[in-house]
């Protein structure tokens, strides 16, 4: 089986967001609504993706297919030095990340820590100043990325898209689940660079 | 005609819009006669006209240098001077606290005379050069936006760059962006204040530290802080160091600790409301730094509202609107009984990740969280880790529980974002001896215990203070609740 576009484009957009509605799948992929639809009904007739409850998802075939695609159609990226250093970047600034989003979810409050009820502006936009720096830092490390790999430039506008929200006043841009969130957004586009170099997660203690 | 620049003693506490919150703040400390590093403010008025201009006109930059003056008089220090040298922190204070605004820069006036200076007032020479480098970091940072941008010698001219660095803060993308959200003008101008420096790192009798005038996690009517010997207040915010209790101040200076709380009642007292304070000890003199009203958890509002209003300091009314709905709920969710927690068995404990009580069966698959869930039975769900994929399985369970990771990984996070109970870091091979258990989660202490176990839902004899303030609202606050 050979998983050619735009078909291997949204099966592995499938693949990063799990289950996901049309909707959900413009975001990622950044394709049109028609090509997604055409892509998913080759698929589905193929039984690489399923349909339940209005969400489509992956099947163990899909995922079995996606598998076989990415060491080949990834070959030369992953023996690609520069790349492989721009990733160990971005590992190491994941870590930074994931201390400021507990940072913005959790405030110290004396000795003890309580969920952030974001009534303090001047605490979150400490925080939100250090996200903005941060931001700039990946912009950085993805644009190495982002020549070989099809959806970090995608991946990059929409990280950009959920800071202004965060910025403009909407926290739940930040670290929320309902929405294409920064958070949300970094995490798709982590597990992105996992699977096409075929490293595995870690989460670090 | 609105005046340019202003000292903290010229008629400016009820004026917000002309010099900004923080100073606002340090002039109503200074009228209640606490002790506040001498300041003035460069105001908002003077903003405007350097928009106007486009640069700082000849009249405000004399206007400045005079305020220094004045500034230099009342400390009896010379900025600049190669004894007793005067040094200055600047930071931005627009009407309404906004993000992109300028940080703010310490120790501005620095310069080798000026090192030289302060080592031999007495600072030792590591302090004078820990001083410069400090200021260094943060005026490239800040001011000038590249690390390795030569500096300005002269003080003055140090000072005239930061004031037109947080002018310029006000017209930064993310200000405008933030203001036009908000509906507010989108020429909003800034005002700066500088203010004299002190220095909690000089000696043994200096310090820096944080008091609230009652606990702000239990509302306690205690004084509770934290003060860090030695130190100024950027290593405590960086983490380099770590604070002690408050104690700490009592035993090593207890007039500085006696006159500190003093200064927490005046406050108290005159704001109708519980104080976080921050202060410098600088050889054994006491100075205030800020104060505002202090956060607080949902359970603290609710019992300072109850106790302000008991203190005759507040009316009932004012208790009664204090308190957010959402810290109502808050206080209403479930906690574990303390009997049932002494008699339970212990499976496994970890991190304390995110709040709350949760039970139900432990299962370790996403999907099957998803489905038996959907079908109606309570489900936690185990797993080594969570990422992205798991996320639906999250979404239908009532608590998390994982192996591996801490504070920061992906599964507390997005707890936390739910509101669900999760404990992390249970350790690797714990959820083997979980799955297909009944277990109960409390994600408020880390620990997963065996079987369903009591959750004290909430009962308004269990929480006296919100009895009383709902009694005094009639009734309504509850009431509204359930609807």
């Amino acid at each position: 089986l050979v998983l050619e576009d735009p078909d291997f484009i949204v099966l592995h957009g499938l693949a990063l967001r799990r289950r996901s509605d049309i909707e959900g799948l413009e975001q990622t992929t950044g394709l049109a609504r028609e090509v997604i639809e055409q892509a998913l009904d080759r698929a589905r007739k193929a039984n690489l993706v399923a349909l339940a409850r209005r969400l489509y998802l992956l099947t163990a075939d899909g995922d079995a297919a996606l598998g076989l695609v990415y060491p080949q159609r990834f070959a030369e990226s992953r023996g690609d030095r520069r790349l492989a250093a721009a990733c160990e970047r971005f590992e190491s600034l994941n870590r930074e990340f994931k201390a400021l989003i507990t940072d913005w979810q959790v405030r110290p409050l004396g000795v003890a820590k309580l969920p952030n009820d974001h009534s303090d502006a001047e605490y979150d936009d400490r925080i939100l100043q250090r996200l903005c720096t941060l931001h700039d830092r990946a912009e950085e490390i993805l644009s190495v990325l982002s020549s070989s790999l099809p959806l970090v430039a995608r991946h990059v506008d929409r990280l950009r898209a959920a800071l202004e929200r965060a910025e403009g006043g909407e926290p739940e841009w930040v670290s929320g689940v309902r929405c294409d969130s920064y958070h949300a957004v970094w995490f798709e586009l982590h597990e992105d660079l996992l699977r096409l170099l075929g490293k595995s997660r870690e989460e670090d203690r | 005609l609105r005046r340019q620049t202003a000292f903290l003693d010229e008629g400016i506490a009820s004026d917000p819009e002309l010099v900004g919150g923080k100073a606002v703040s340090l002039a109503r400390m200074r009228s209640l006669g606490l002790r506040v590093p001498p300041a003035f403010v460069v105001t908002a008025e003077a903003c405007r006209a350097y928009f106007r201009n486009g640069r700082l006109d000849t009249a405000l930059r004399s206007e400045i240098e005079r305020a220094i003056s004045r500034l230099e008089e009342e400390t009896e220090r010379r900025f600049g001077g190669a004894k007793r040298p005067l040094l200055v922190s600047v930071r931005s204070g627009a009407a309404v606290s906004m993000p992109g605004m300028m940080d703010t820069v310490l120790d501005l006036g620095m310069n080798p005379r000026v090192e030289a200076a302060l080592e031999r007032e007495g600072g030792g020479r590591r302090f004078a050069a820990e001083t410069h480098a400090r200021f260094r970091e943060l005026f490239r940072r800040i001011v000038l936006k590249r690390p390795d941008a030569p500096l300005p010698d002269d003080p003055i001219e140090q000072l005239l760059l930061a004031v037109i660095a947080v002018f310029e803060s006000s017209r930064s993308r993310r200000a405008r962006a933030y203001r036009k959200r908000h509906d507010l003008p989108d020429d909003l101008p800034t005002a700066v204040t500088v203010q004299a420096m002190v220095f909690g790192n000089l000696d043994g009798h200096s310090g820096t530290g944080v008091l609230f005038t009652r606990n702000p996690a239990t509302g306690e009517a205690k004084p509770f802080g934290e003060f860090l010997a030695c130190a100024q207040g950027e290593d405590v915010v960086s983490g380099t160091r770590t604070p002690e209790p408050i104690e700490r101040l009592a035993e090593a200076l207890p007039d500085v600790y006696a006159e500190l709380l003093a200064a927490g009642r005046i406050l108290e007292e005159a704001e109708q409301d519980v104080q976080d304070i921050e202060f410098t000890v600088e050889r054994g003199t006491l100075w205030l730094l800020q104060a505002r009203s202090a956060k607080r958890s949902a359970d603290a509002a609710i019992r300072i509202a109850v106790e302000l209003a008991n203190e005759g300091k507040i009316a009932r009314e004012d208790a009664i609107r204090r308190v957010t709905s959402e810290q109502v709920r808050a206080v209403q969710r479930p906690r574990l009984r303390d009997e049932a927690r002494r008699s339970a068995l212990l499976l496994t404990r970890g991190e304390a990740a995110s709040p709350g009580v949760g039970a139900g069966v432990a299962v370790e698959d996403c999907d099957e969280t998803e489905s038996r869930s959907a079908a109606g039975e309570r489900i936690v769900l185990v797993r080594p880790t969570t990422s992205p994929q798991d996320l639906h399985g999250m979404i239908a369970a009532e608590a998390i529980v994982t192996e591996v990771g801490g504070t920061t990984s992906h599964a507390a996070i997005v707890s936390r974002s739910l509101h669900k109970p999760c404990v992390v870091g249970c350790g690797e091979g714990t959820i083997a001896a979980l799955v297909g258990r009944s277990v109960t989660v409390d994600g408020s202490h880390g620990e997963v215990f065996d079987g369903l176990l009591t959750v004290e839902t909430f009962r308004t004899d269990s929480h006296r203070w919100l009895a009383q303030l709902d009694a005094w609202a009639g009734g309504r606050l509850l009431h509204q609740l359930d609807e």
